[in-house]
């Protein structure tokens, strides 16, 4: 009966067709859509290229061009303005945030839950605009607070000024993913059993002291997690900058992609586009890899 | 462990930081409800003269019906083929015997690291080439194959947890492969299809990128993009107009958010449950 029982199973799951129809459909989409397409790019960044024609290859000519490109290491210092903001700023303060949201009674904790994913949940149009008001110069709430405290040296054109537009754009960006990362890191915190702060607690560790000491080292999976996921996110940011200031004043608030955009479709030089595709893909690879390689290496268990 | 007066502090800071982040919501309402000159000499105030003519005029201007059921298209059209051939390769994965099979697993993995920006000029050039441009197609199919990847992996982690037990009996039964998965395993992992549901929907709805080059014939655009032609239309210099129409536009999103709270909760942290 048992023997019985394995062939049949066996037989269910050793299906040639049903292993066919059942994984073809999707590793088919995911190649044609994700895979695919790097090899025309990697063929198209080394032509001439307009978007409608090859007009012959050019060997190293694209990355030549764009790596001599001002404009192009100006978006590469953007991006990494914004992801090191994001790492060492956003990413701790909404790691306190979930500390603190564990600390909480029921009731504050799910106003907290409640309120803290809206802005992630709303459109980032919605949420670009509502910056763009917020940095006006003239009624900005942003000056309109800064002149109310007499600091009006300091209320400047936050989005027209060269020195801070790069930073002004991160911070609208990364506070709409404020309160959805805290909901993760909180979610970490409390997935770890509760005899851990007990031990703790017997030493007469206090709030800050047991957070470091023991939430933050046992959250080192979710960290990572949330270190991957933020970092690429940064890495791909152009939403907020077509919408706050379309990559100005000139060239100056422009990201990676940002200037991949400008050069394929507004200067129509996929040649180009493509160069700055592959090159970007690169920097991702290599961050991915330094992440994996030098935080949380082990896995912890519970 | 924490005395009284220091929890008071903690409760006050930490409600003001939660109302903060319901603010975008105060201000859409608030300068939606003023006149054009009122935005600019009381723009975070509450309105001193209530109008309301700035939903009709922007509804008239901006082609709401059009980029909502768009952003529905694209929403509804990515989960359907992500879920039902995701989760179908994600139980191939888990149960079925096949030589490369942890090769496949990786190669989905791939998907992982690759942001969809990256491949968006080689996309625009296959969709114009299959005749997908100016389709709904050309941004449903690249959605779905840059969402395969975590849905596959979730799925993957949740057929695992399952007992062999339900295959076994349908086994007896003498069920085929194809009537074990669709009448035993699908109404088992409803829970996680659903969290997969509610995950790509706030990816694919609020989606921009691939949305603004692919996505750009006015006919086919979806919400976050019509939105900001609108605005880009209209200049700055109607803010009660442009407030109107992102109530209109986070409408559907507040919505939902309020109805599935507790699921969109659930899938956005699902994610970081997996690792």
């Amino acid at each position: 009966m048992l023997a019985n029982k394995v062939i049949q199973m066996n037989k269910l799951f050793g299906n040639k067709l049903a292993i066919f129809i059942f994984s073809f459909p999707a590793l088919f989409l995911f190649t044609v859509f994700v895979i695919y397409p790097i090899f025309p790019e990697v063929l198209i960044s080394f032509q001439k290229n307009d978007g409608f024609r090859n007009m012959g290859y050019v060997g190293l000519k694209n990355y030549i061009d764009v790596l001599n490109d001002k404009t192009f290491w100006r978006a590469n210092l953007n991006t990494f303005t914004i992801v090191f903001l994001s790492t060492f700023v956003a990413l701790p303060i909404s790691l306190i945030f979930a500390l603190v949201m564990d600390r909480l009674s029921e009731p504050m904790r799910r106003f907290f839950k409640g309120t803290s994913v809206l802005p992630a949940v709303l459109s980032v149009t919605v949420i670009a605009q509502m910056w763009i008001a917020i940095y006006e110069p003239m009624w900005g709430l942003l000056n309109s607070i800064l002149r109310a405290l007499r600091l009006d040296s300091l209320a400047v054109a936050w989005l027209s000024d060269s020195r801070t537009v790069v930073p002004a754009i991160a911070a609208a960006f990364l506070w709409q993913y404020l309160g959805l990362n805290a909901l993760l890191f909180y979610t970490g915190i409390k997935a770890i059993p509760k005899t851990y702060y007990e031990a703790a607690l017997i030493d007469g560790a206090g709030f800050i002291k047991s957070s470091i000491k023991i939430t933050i080292p046992l959250l080192q999976d979710v960290t990572k997690y949330l270190l991957v996921l933020s970092i690429l996110g940064c890495m791909a940011q152009f939403a907020h900058v077509r919408i706050m200031t379309a990559g100005g004043p000139g060239d100056i608030s422009r990201t990676v992609i940002y200037h991949l955009y400008y050069r394929a479709f507004s200067a129509s030089d996929f040649g180009q586009g493509c160069a700055i595709a592959i090159l970007f893909v690169i920097e991702c690879l290599v961050l991915t890899f330094l992440i994996n390689r030098f935080v949380a290496r082990e896995k912890i268990e519970f | 462990m924490i005395n009284g007066k220091r929890r008071v502090a903690v409760n006050t800071i930490m409600i003001l930081i939660g109302i903060s982040f319901l603010f975008p919501l105060y201000w859409m309402l608030n300068i939606s409800f003023k006149t054009k000159s009122e935005v600019y000499n009381n723009p975070f105030g509450l309105p001193e003269q209530w109008v309301f003519n700035n939903y009709g005029d922007a509804l008239e201007k901006f082609n709401f019906p059009r980029y909502l059921s768009n952003s529905v298209i694209y929403s509804v059209g990515t989960i359907i083929l992500t879920v039902f051939f995701g989760s179908m390769l994600a139980y191939c994965f888990s149960r079925m015997d096949w030589k490369h099979k942890n090769l496949a697993l990786s190669y989905i993995s791939m998907g992982l690291i690759i942001p969809s920006q990256v491949v968006v000029i080689p996309l625009l050039i296959m969709t114009r080439d299959l005749g997908l441009k100016g389709t709904h197609m050309g941004l449903i199919l690249p959605y779905s194959a840059f969402a395969l990847s975590s849905c596959v992996l979730m799925l993957y982690a949740f057929f695992r947890s399952l007992p062999r037990e339900l295959e076994e009996a349908a086994c007896i039964d003498g069920c085929n492969i194809y009537q074990t998965y669709f009448r035993i395993i699908m109404p088992v992992i409803k829970p996680a299809i659903a969290t997969q549901c509610v995950l790509i929907f706030m990816n694919t709805y609020n989606e921009f990128f691939l949305a603004f080059i692919l996505g750009a014939e006015d006919k086919i655009r979806p919400l976050t993009v019509g939105l900001l032609n609108f605005f880009v239309s209209i200049g700055v210099s109607h803010w009660g107009q442009i407030g109107a129409a992102m109530i209109i536009t986070s409408l559907p999103t507040i919505l939902v958010y309020i109805i599935g709270n507790e699921q969109i909760e659930n899938a956005l942290t699902a994610g970081a449950i997996l690792k």
